[in-house]
């Protein structure tokens, strides 16, 4: 790529214009054109591979539903929906914490939390599953959702922080002198104030865990508790693959993480995001 | 005192719930890694047999072609790329051409598509398109590049390009966004001054631009590299390590040992060696990222 320098492009010449728009153009068609394509897909039959029909059809998404996919939405639903919650309300509590007092460690537990946003999480499978299988909760709710709850809390606490220093310390302090105690502080004066920036954590969190796969995959193998992700890749088989539920189902996953997702990217500074793509 | 107490309470369950999902696995991972624990005797537990694991698994020819496609495919060729890509798409839609015709903002968005993806997602994508008779070799065999249609996700000369592309597809846009918004801080005076002194575009972009960059482009390349490296999504869904095992990396390894082979013992000494290299980085990550987001946010 040639010079960035926006002045150098006060009067580009015609041929760079074409090399810009050509690159343009081509990054377009790349980052977009395959999604697109499987959302189409999603209500063609067959997915649109092998058949020139041109024929749009809700058949895909009916055949899934009927095939017991709407069990893995609710299995998901309810781990993800339960992990978040909790999750956000622990590292409100932790980040409220982290921002308003000094104490011993502070500065040491705060690194031990950004660490956790880079841990490899594949060395936690075995001792986990070694612990989950002596405790019982290996395909059980509960054994996801502590899961889940412990997947989100460095990366919610670390960006809890970031927004709760920005509320001065000076409101929680005229709340306490007019007799309120730091509880109600929490509740009645930080939450109002930052509903947004829990809202986008809370969502962030969510989405998360409703993208998990690895953890999911170990610990969940009965069919009825399966959630999303692996009802998703069950239409994947060893020598045949159903591409018009695969696609109907990849619609219906990721359509409430567009929907979720648009409205917090502006919150979610990349840099913040960064630690948390896994 | 009565801070004390308040400090503890709203802190210790998010660190008990830490300590018990990362840092006790952590050391019985450890533990059962000199043991030959198998998922099918796990109540009566596995016998110590010291190094064994360790020993077998550096032995094996197997783990040197694990270790190179962990090192140089997974990591150092989807990190070099992703920084290229992200830092190529950030430049192009930083110029003053692209402003004026208004294409920034809809690239912007049209970035948010694949980074919105989710990765369980974008494979099922990639793999519809790189089929035998998908759109890609559609694509390839219309243009005339090939005669025959590819197996990209099972030929061995294809398959870690392609797991490669799905990984960028992917994850671009979130570099291209972060160097977006950093080129949006270079002052304005500094390309002034760089075109007084008759700078060419190449030096404007090698003594102004990348500098400036310089911090970011670091940062994103480190975090990269984690994800990267401990990934295990892009492979696993992709091909499940395969054809063979021809694509298997430390993650799908992992997996393969405790959860297919049923050696939780010998799978457990990978995961240490994973947690050794993740070390290492990790004393990078400690100087270059955590200190400062510690000191940006507390």
């Amino acid at each position: 790529m040639a010079a960035t320098g926006s002045r150098h492009w006060r009067d580009p010449g015609a041929w760079r214009l074409i090399v810009i728009l050509l690159f343009a153009v081509v990054t377009l068609f790349v980052l977009v054109y395959p999604a697109i394509y499987v959302l189409v897909g999603s209500f063609r039959p067959g997915g649109g591979l092998l058949s020139s029909t041109e024929t749009l059809t809700f058949r895909n998404y009916l055949r899934i539903f009927q095939a017991g996919f709407g069990r893995f939405i609710f299995n998901s639903l309810v781990i993800c929906v339960v992990a978040t919650v909790v999750s956000t309300a622990l590292s409100i509590m932790a980040a409220y914490a982290f921002s308003r007092f000094e104490f011993r460690f502070k500065r040491t537990l705060f690194m031990a939390i950004l660490f956790g946003q880079v841990f490899p999480w594949i060395v936690l499978i075995n001792p986990l599953f070694v612990a989950f299988a002596t405790l019982n909760l290996i395909n059980s709710y509960v054994g996801m959702i502590l899961t889940y709850t412990a997947f989100t809390i460095p990366f919610s606490v670390y960006m809890l922080v970031g927004y709760l220093v920005t509320v001065p310390k000076s409101l929680d302090e005229a709340a306490i002198i007019d007799g309120a105690s730091r509880w109600q502080v929490i509740w009645m004066i930080i939450c109002p104030v930052m509903l947004p920036g829990f809202v986008a954590t809370a969502t962030y969190a969510f989405l998360l865990c409703w993208t998990e796969y690895l953890f999911a995959l170990a610990f969940l193998t009965q069919t009825e508790l399966k959630t999303l992700p692996l009802g998703l890749y069950q239409y994947f088989g060893d020598d045949y693959v159903d591409w018009g539920a695969v696609m109907a189902a990849s619609v219906v996953t990721t359509l409430p993480v567009f929907l979720l997702f648009l409205p917090i990217q502006g919150r979610i500074s990349p840099g913040r995001v960064a630690g948390a793509v896994k | 005192m009565r801070d004390r107490l308040f400090i503890t309470t709203m802190l210790l369950p998010s660190m008990v719930l830490l300590v018990l999902f990362y840092g006790y696995p952590i050391f019985d991972n450890l533990r059962i890694s000199f043991t030959d624990l198998s998922l099918l005797g796990m109540k009566k537990g596995g016998n110590w047999v010291g190094l064994a694991n360790y020993r077998e698994l550096f032995h094996s020819g197997e783990f040197n072609h694990i270790l190179f496609n962990t090192f140089i495919w997974l990591t150092a060729t989807s990190v070099v790329l992703r920084l290229l890509f992200g830092l190529g798409i950030a430049l192009l839609l930083n110029t003053r051409a692209m402003r004026v015709l208004r294409l920034a903002a809809v690239s912007r968005f049209a970035l948010l598509i694949p980074w919105a993806t989710p990765p369980i997602v974008a494979v099922v994508i990639w793999r519809f398109l790189l089929e035998r008779n998908g759109f890609v070799n559609d694509a390839l065999i219309g243009l005339g590049l090939i005669s025959q249609p590819i197996a990209f996700l099972a030929d061995i000369r294809t398959v870690w390009p392609s797991i490669v592309l799905i990984m960028l597809w992917n994850t671009v846009p979130l570099i291209a966004l972060s160097l977006l918004s950093s080129l949006q801080t270079v002052p304005e005076e500094y390309y002034e001054a760089a075109e007084l002194d008759g700078a060419t575009s190449w030096q404007t972009f090698r003594f102004v631009t990348l500098p400036f960059l310089m911090p970011a482009i670091l940062v994103l390349g480190l975090m990269s590299v984690f994800w990267s490296f401990n990934n295990f999504v892009y492979v696993w869904l992709a091909t499940g390590a395969g054809p063979g095992t021809f694509t298997n990396v430390l993650a799908t390894e992992v997996y393969l040992k405790a959860f297919v082979d049923f050696r939780l013992g010998y799978s457990s000494a990978i995961g240490m060696v994973m947690a050794v290299v993740m070390g290492a980085f990790g004393i990078l990550y400690l100087r270059l990222v955590a200190q400062r987001q510690l000191e940006e946010t507390l």
